[in-house]
């Protein structure tokens, strides 16, 4: 193929995401985007290098992964090792459990927010890029920053008050948990809601301030329909740490509901792409070019017929509002959706910490290897995130599949930089804002690359050979 | 026992003979680094970090295989000593797979303990990174190779405690492992008891019962050896 005729433009790294990846937009002779790739350059293996290990180690091993949603991580991991052992948690150990995946959920997303995205929001997207950063805020809107890190420090804190640990908690294990809270840590936790939920209502107002004056963008910012999936609970409910799975199309007709996670692999296929290390999962009934879906907390609240707990289901109704009730497709409704989630979390945590039994020291119940398969399945601050294990006679791992959060959005974060792109981006004049915008497109999704590139084997890979014109001399290809 | 007058960092001691340098040192609060050394159990000098200096030997010997002597001046604490213990700790590190993160032992292995005494802050040797089973054949234990660093505790204290002679070290250098029996899964063996005596005396994360997770494991070697006392005492 001689590709001489086109240009190019690559945006590396791309800024304020969790790992590293590399835009790359193709343009024609007229200076119009044709093609769009979200390029993941980073290599993790960690499903080749857990073989051989015991199942009970996966719950540590596997929340390395990440330091953003090792709690997530290790959720999922557990919860295969109860289905491979066959036990159910205590009640005390399972609450404790979900006290920490909502902590974890809570402090993922005030560092999306108030970190990584609410640079663009507060100083804008063409502001000094030098600035466009937490410390820019800071310097502007120091309490806003202040309040985005403490509540994230909320949410680590969840996990130090009951492990010890802030980030990659020990602990988590078949059967429940290993320690119990004591009366101590969870006064001093439940001191910190009314803060916290001031903060996140603070967010709530940018965000919704944001909305309010730049409708256009934020109606026609990548608002591409694709399906959703998300977990929820026995009523329909939005739920993040247990439940079953929703699958909706883009008018909100549910396609699969209340599956059980186990099953995930009869609605799941996965595709492997030439040009990156994140693999294209994709809605296995609609086949690869129609299957595209999105999880997250976007995908959530289009799936979940309402929230468990009231300030959060005000908010919900007013996100429903934005589609007449269908679920909202605009990429950039990701923050409020995340917002939402995260005032979610923080009342369930109060609801939690209020429960007679939360500091009860039974917390774990004891079993051996009894079967050799297991599913595991929660919702990560990114979304559905699965871990499956298929074990020998004793316990060893034979084969890891994890199906990550940002891998499961891949097709459409490229969908999105496409649009993104063909919006902001035409001719030869291009500014550091527009290519900000692909960027944000991106951030909207709050990938973590770091998650999502642990696969290891069938990697399709090329090389390519290009002379100073940009001509494409050779390629060496290897597909799957 | 013939009483003796040594030196032992400067300090004038006087004490029957027949002892090691170890135990000397340990009965006057004079600090040694071990690794393979529990004590009941015989000792083998495997791991080379109780490394002293004696005036007038020109190497450098375990402290708890040499026996004491009349006029012996020993020093601990010299700095080649030091170097040396912190080569013999990172070589520990990088002949295996020891990652603390995730291992087992994290936060309760004597390994990872010496690395902080010896302020081993990076390693200078390269990985050797072999591939090296974790035999999980064993109903309630696991042995992982990766951690192990064959100090051989676990051999002794099956064999000197609890009489079983399950467990036995096989081939030389870097292949060197801990075999169960005639090298057959762990699970399989015929002279294990399950008493799980080799678990509580192994320093690291190579042998840990299947029930615990990280964070869990609160190994008790100190118990083997007042169990070897107390079966010392006729009542």
């Amino acid at each position: 193929m001689d590709n001489s005729n086109k240009k190019q433009i690559v945006i590396s790294p791309v800024t304020r995401i969790e790992g590293h990846a590399k835009i790359s937009l193709q343009m024609d002779d007229s200076g119009q985007v044709t093609d769009a790739r979200f390029h993941v350059n980073e290599f993790r293996g960690f499903e080749k290098f857990c073989e051989g290990r015991l199942y009970t180690e996966m719950p540590v091993i596997s929340a390395r992964i990440c330091g953003i949603c090792p709690v997530s991580h290790a959720i999922s991991s557990v919860k295969a090792c109860e289905m491979i052992q066959g036990v159910e948690p205590t009640y005390a150990g399972n609450l404790l459990r979900r006290l920490m995946h909502v902590g974890q959920n809570i402090s993922s997303h005030a560092l999306a927010f108030f970190h990584l995205s609410s640079p663009d929001l507060l100083l804008g997207y063409d502001s000094d890029p030098a600035k466009r950063n937490i410390l820019g805020i800071a310097e502007k809107y120091r309490d806003v920053a202040i309040r985005g890190i403490r509540l994230r420090k909320f949410g680590q804190e969840i996990s130090e008050r009951i492990t010890g640990k802030k980030i990659h908690a020990m602990g988590i294990a078949p059967g429940g948990i290993a320690f119990p809270l004591t009366e101590e840590n969870r006064l001093a936790l439940l001191n910190w809601i009314p803060e916290a939920k001031e903060t996140i209502h603070i967010g709530i107002n940018i965000i919704k301030k944001f909305h309010d004056e730049n409708e256009a963008m934020v109606k026609s910012f990548s608002p591409t329909p694709t399906l959703y999936l998300g977990t929820v609970g026995s009523g329909g409910q939005h739920e993040l740490y247990d439940g079953k799975l929703r699958f909706v199309d883009a008018d909100g007709v549910i396609l699969q509901d209340h599956v059980e996670p186990k099953r995930y692999l009869e609605f799941i296929a996965e595709r492997s792409v030439n040009w990156s290390y994140l693999k294209s999962p994709y809605y296995k009934p609609y086949g690869f070019e129609k299957g595209i879906y999105r999880v997250g907390p976007l995908a959530r609240l289009n799936v979940a017929s309402r929230m468990k707990t009231p300030e959060a289901q005000v908010e919900f109704e007013q996100f429903k509002k934005i589609n007449n009730s269908k679920p909202v497709h605009g990429t950039f409704y990701f923050h409020y959706a995340r917002l939402i989630e995260a005032l979610s979390g923080i009342e369930e945590a109060e609801i939690i910490l209020n429960d007679k039994l939360i500091t009860d020291k039974h917390v774990q119940h004891f079993a051996r290897w009894n079967n050799h398969v297991g599913i595991g399945c929660s919702e990560a601050p990114r979304g559905t995130l699965f871990h499956h294990y298929i074990t020998e006679n004793t316990g060893k791992i034979k084969k890891v599949n994890l199906l990550i959060a940002t891998g499961q959005n891949n097709p459409a974060m490229n969908r999105s930089i496409l649009d993104v792109a063909q919006q902001y981006i035409h001719g030869d004049k291009i500014e550091e804002g527009m290519l900000n915008r692909v960027e944000s497109a991106i951030r909207c999704y709050d990938p973590c690359l770091s998650c999502s590139t642990h696969a290891m084997g069938d990697m399709p890979f090329m090389v390519e050979l290009v002379n100073a014109e940009g001509k494409i001399l050779k390629r060496i290809a290897r597909d799957n | 026992m013939a009483k003796l007058t040594l030196q032992i960092d400067g300090k004038t001691i006087e004490t029957e003979s027949g002892r090691t340098i170890l135990e000397v040192c340990k009965e006057n609060d004079i600090h040694i680094l071990t690794m393979c050394h529990l004590k009941g159990i015989t000792d083998v000098g495997a791991c080379r970090l109780c490394l002293v200096e004696i005036e007038g030997v020109s190497k450098l010997l375990s402290a708890c295989t040499t026996k004491i002597a009349d006029k012996m001046v020993v020093r601990t604490d010299t700095e080649k000593i030091k170097r040396y213990q912190r080569i013999t700790t990172e070589l520990f590190a990088a002949e295996r797979n020891h990652v603390c993160s995730v291992c087992i032992a994290n936060g309760h292995c004597e390994l990872q303990k010496l690395a902080y005494d010896v302020k081993m802050d990076h390693i200078r040797y390269p990985y050797l990174f072999p591939q090296c089973e974790v035999d999980t054949s064993h109903p309630l234990y696991v042995l992982d190779h990766n951690r192990c660093i064959v100090c051989t505790r676990c051999v002794r204290v099956c064999a000197e405690v609890e009489g079983a002679y399950n467990w036995d070290v096989m081939n030389r250098g870097t292949n060197v492992r801990v075999i169960s029996d005639f090298n057959t899964p762990w699970g399989e063996s015929v002279t294990c008891t399950d008493c799980g005596k080799c678990v509580e005396a192994c320093p690291t994360g190579a042998l840990w019962p299947k029930a615990v997770v990280q964070g869990q494991l609160n190994k008790a070697p100190q118990m083997i050896s007042e169990l070897i006392e107390k079966r010392k005492m006729k009542l």
